[in-house]
């Protein structure tokens, strides 16, 4: 680590401050226990903080969970929307992480080939 | 194993966050001089009793209660790196009194993972609970520098 490195870090962290106002229509839930981080879930958190950053995404919020017992399909993230609908993407790298950033976070279109399960209702 | 100790750090932490950690500090020690890298991650949660540790550390347990999870690895691939690389590795704990996790190596020696993207590792950290103060103290034979997030949050960025 260097300071050109460290200053890089307070930019970045200043802008996820920036997006936390407001209301979210999104919370992105990030599975990070130890299975999900060696499977790779800090990289599709990174891809997806900067995809939202990028994109000007400010109704949006990402958060993480321990495991969830989906550990032989990590990295593992679930989307869920203010009606209470959840969709729960597995197997995921930053590739697709941005896809779904794309698609899903930005324009409300799922991602039907990489979501998983059933479609879950929440009252 | 993980490929990178930023990830080790990462794992340690979470569990941090999950102890209701309101400050978690991490120091990364890195020195060539002395030939030594070492790695702390310091909380206020509420730590765990002698039992509980020793049953961490030497049957692989966890303190987790969802699911049906029996075993954590956290801990003990940190630990493994660690005296695989010539290092030491320690817990301190006490109920209420938050929980430390030290590990140190050998900066040269050949199977230590390089530190990898602490930065990652730090923003993370920061989005998954922005309401709990992330400290890293980083340290090398050059330089030494600091990053807080609340310091952030109130505006005042320096470096």
């Amino acid at each position: 680590m260097n300071l050109e490195q460290l200053k890089k870090l307070k930019e970045k962290a200043q802008q996820q401050v920036a997006l936390r106002e407001g209301g979210k229509k999104y919370r992105v839930v990030v599975s990070m226990g130890t299975s999900g981080i060696a499977a790779g879930a800090r990289d599709v958190m990174k891809t997806m903080l900067d995809e939202i950053e990028k994109r000007g995404l400010d109704d949006v919020e990402v958060r993480v969970t321990g495991e969830h017992g989906l550990e032989d399909i990590e990295p593992v993230i679930q989307i869920e929307e203010a009606s209470g609908e959840k969709t729960t993407y597995a197997r995921l790298d930053s590739e697709k992480a941005k896809k779904i950033v794309s698609e899903h976070l930005q324009k409300g279109r799922k991602v039907d080939n990489l979501a998983v399960g059933k479609e879950k209702k929440t009252e | 194993m993980f490929e990178e100790l930023s990830l080790n750090i990462l794992d340690i932490a979470m569990n941090s966050l999950a102890a209701n950690a309101k400050k978690v500090e991490i120091s990364v020690l890195e020195s060539r001089k002395h030939d030594r890298l070492i790695l702390r991650v310091r909380d206020d949660g509420r730590g765990m009793d002698a039992a509980t540790l020793d049953r961490l550390l030497r049957s692989r347990g966890t303190t987790k209660t969802s699911r049906k999870k029996k075993i954590g690895l956290g801990l003990a691939l940190l630990q493994q790196t660690a005296e695989m690389c010539g290092g030491h590795f320690h817990v301190r704990s006490a109920p209420g009194r938050g929980t430390t996790v030290t590990a140190s190596m050998r900066e040269s020696h050949i199977d230590r993972p390089p530190l990898g993207d602490l930065n990652a590792t730090i923003l993370t950290l920061c989005a998954a609970n922005p309401d709990v103060e992330v400290q890293l103290n980083y340290r090398s034979d050059e330089q030494a520098l600091r990053f807080n997030s609340q310091e952030l949050v109130k505006g005042k960025v320096c470096v």
